[in-house]
């Protein structure tokens, strides 16, 4: 019960970012999403002594462990476009695929061979 | 009333779907593969339209705004690790972003797809708060991008481990920043198994593919949609 408590307080202060976030844009027009300024202003906030690490850390703990509970009501609008049961549903899946292979080989290749140079 | 209901409906399937693939973990029990597949059955049992489960579900999807702030704490603790290899984490992911973009937007043309599906394909790689915002602004259908972010973590966190073996990949550094520029949230879970060091590297990749990936969205992919 104590530990709900604490992780509803830390993600009401982790919101006050998000507003912080939302006000800013309305004020200076930054080609950035809302949630990346909410970021950046959380990691100035922590980094500067603003606040402490234990004032969010359980309660961004618990968002980040959840955050496929957040993503599900987006996966459920799946229903509404029935051109993905068809061919070009296969084909995104084999799109998908060949490309993620590509991003994480040719990433991984890239990182290890300029680490061991580096070394 | 909506809202609760909603709330309630999703949160509950949710937590029997965790406690299922904790005892059976096969990826039909992935929660965004069966706890959806639960969902879409319940309420066409009970009636609700997907139209108005979508207007309940506001308060759960509002929490991927927080939830993307909250990547802030992990930066954060590995301040350290960040300013010591900020050209190598900047370098897998500049060239991560370029390749993945490219090589969906080739394969795309290559197979033919329909134009509203290949653009909401381009943002694919990134975690999903980001990938919608970029889909929006490039003429996408966020809600297309959404499923295609999760196939892609899915595949990415399955098939990571059997490139790094083929590749020889061995640093946990290498492995994290491919999981995590390849994979983003998925990937990232995956590489717990690699230790903390490729966690952290994981992390701060899928953030920074996430920001790289967003300007790439507001200078070269309007370019590259406009050829089609």
């Amino acid at each position: 019960m104590r530990r709900i408590g604490i992780i509803s307080v830390q993600v009401a202060i982790i919101h006050i970012f998000l507003f912080l976030a939302i006000g800013l844009k309305a004020i200076v027009p930054i080609p950035l999403p809302t949630s990346i300024v909410g970021l950046l202003l959380l990691f100035s906030a922590l980094f500067f002594n603003v606040i402490k690490l234990e004032w969010v850390e359980q309660g961004g703990r618990w968002l980040m462990a959840e955050l496929l509970l957040f993503f599900i009501p987006s996966a459920v609008g799946i229903v509404n476009y029935d051109e993905l049961a068809g061919v070009q549903g296969l084909v995104i899946v084999l799109v998908i695929a060949i490309s993620t292979i590509i991003v994480v080989g040719i990433t991984g290749l890239i990182v290890d061979r300029f680490e061991v140079k580096q070394q | 009333m909506n809202i609760l209901l909603v709330t309630l409906l999703t949160c509950g399937l949710y937590v029997l779907t965790k406690k299922l693939a904790k005892r059976y973990p096969i990826l039909l029990f992935h929660p965004l593969i069966f706890t959806p597949a639960l969902i879409i059955i319940t309420i066409s049992l009970i009636g609700i339209s997907p139209q108005t489960f979508d207007e309940g579900a506001v308060v759960l999807t509002h929490m991927l705004g927080p939830a993307t702030i909250a990547f802030a704490i992990p930066v954060y603790k590995h301040v350290e690790v960040l300013r010591k290899y900020v050209a190598l984490i900047l370098l897998g992911v500049i060239s991560g972003s370029t390749v993945a973009i490219l090589s969906t937007f080739l394969l795309g043309l290559l197979f033919g797809l329909d134009y509203h599906l290949l653009i909401s394909l381009l943002p694919r790689s990134i975690t999903t708060p980001l990938a919608m915002e970029v889909s929006a602004e490039i003429g996408g259908i966020p809600a297309l991008t959404i499923v295609f972010v999760i196939i892609t973590g899915i595949f990415g966190a399955l098939i990571g481990p059997m490139v790094f073996k083929v590749l020889k990949i061995k640093s946990p550094m290498a492995k994290g920043l491919a999981l995590g520029m390849g994979a983003h949230a998925v990937g990232t879970n995956r590489t717990l198994e690699y230790g903390e060091e490729a966690t952290t590297f994981s992390t701060l990749a899928m953030i920074f593919a996430g920001i790289i990936t967003i300007l790439l969205g507001l200078s070269v992919l309007p370019l590259l949609v406009g050829l089609l």
